[in-house]
């Protein structure tokens, strides 16, 4: 889990912790770039692809931490 | 009259310079020096790198390593290294890059593709690994790419090298798009000829004819490299705060016509 922190962070260019429960929407730096990266994150590290209006229904860092790791 | 006033100040600025050890990064680094700065200096020549340490104010507070920017991974630790030592980035010198004169029907790929790979891509991976959350300071900075008059006019001879120039100068415009949300902002300067042992052997710098006429070409002659440096000064202080995506000929007048 730790990792998958760490690379979400890394990803949305955050210095700042990042956890589980916290609405990624309300982060200062989530904007269309940070979108961008989480996809191209999701699809790199954990081999899943995801259409936007689904992505839409997702709130929390681990409502997709939770996709990237179910099988 | 306030003798504090100084917009330009580097006073504690973290500045990473690529190709340090020669020309104008060499003067970059002695003149950031005297700004305040505080330096991580890289290049693959040592013995070089050793000499600008002996020119620049405060060696102690600096830091340098000798690395070929084409070796990533090293790249990675070495800037890891280097900001746990001097601390978080404020301004990045992309310098480091080679030269030649060639003509287009005699070019062969795998000379392209050296080219592209030194004069390109390690400025890309460098700023890359330098940009990265934990490595570039909260407060933003600026990244200055080097590209040159070649890389915004036609010149004979001049293609190979010319392209990657201006391969880094619309790099220079997306990157500030890109960093313009952690208030890094990114430049990139066009000098004009200036004699450094990047050119001094190539024909128009060695050969006093076409030396002439390149003199010539430049409103105000051939440029040293202390003017580089203090554009670069402006480039890398909050007197260009305001200052993103814009490409910055010192040419003294060579783009003119
Ligand atoms: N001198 C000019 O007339 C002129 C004009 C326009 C643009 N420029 C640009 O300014 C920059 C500096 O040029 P200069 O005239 O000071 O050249 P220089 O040859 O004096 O310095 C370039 C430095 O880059 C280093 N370098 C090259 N490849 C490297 C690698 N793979 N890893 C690490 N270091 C490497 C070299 O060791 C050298 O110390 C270059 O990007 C050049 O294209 C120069």
């Amino acid at each position: 889990m730790n990792e998958f922190l760490n690379l979400f962070k890394e990803a949305i260019e955050r210095e700042d912790e990042v956890r589980l429960e916290d609405e990624f929407r309300k982060y200062d730096e989530w904007d269309s770039m940070a979108y961008l990266s989480v996809i191209a994150l999701m699809d790199d590290k954990y081999n899943k692809q995801m259409e936007e209006a689904e992505f839409n229904t997702l709130q929390t860092v681990g409502d997709i931490y939770e996709i990237c790791t179910k099988n | 009259m306030d003798t504090l006033f100084n917009p330009f100040s580097l006073k504690d600025k973290v500045v990473v310079i690529s190709g340090a050890a020669s020309g104008i990064a060499r003067q970059c680094a002695i003149s950031c020096s005297k700004m305040g700065a505080r330096l991580i200096l890289l290049d693959l020549n040592g013995v070089g790198l050793a000499e600008t340490m002996k020119l620049v104010d405060s060696p102690e507070y600096h830091f340098y390593s000798c690395l070929n920017l084409l070796d990533y991974d090293k790249v990675s630790q070495v800037i890891k290294e280097a900001v746990n030592q001097v601390g978080k980035i404020n301004g990045l010198l992309n310098c480091a890059g080679i030269s030649t004169t060639n003509l287009f029907k005699i070019t062969k790929p795998e000379e392209l593709d050296k080219f592209f790979h030194v004069n390109v891509y390690t400025a890309y991976f460098l700023t890359q690994e330098c940009c990265r959350v934990g490595n570039w300071a909260k407060e933003g900075g600026s990244v200055v790419f080097f590209s040159s008059v070649a890389g915004n006019l036609g010149e004979i001879g001049k293609s190979t090298y010319g392209m990657t120039k201006a391969a880094l100068l619309n790099l220079s415009k997306h990157l500030a798009c890109e960093l313009a949300r952690r208030k890094i902002r990114v430049n990139s300067i066009s000098p004009g000829a200036i004699c450094t042992p990047i050119n001094m052997n190539l024909p128009h710098m060695k050969d006093p004819e076409k030396r002439a006429v390149l003199e010539a070409q430049h409103l105000l002659g051939l440029g040293e490299i202390s003017d580089v440096a203090n554009a670069c000064i402006f480039l890398l202080s909050d007197a260009s705060r305001w200052v993103t995506g814009t490409n910055l000929f010192v040419d003294g007048g060579y783009s003119v016509k």
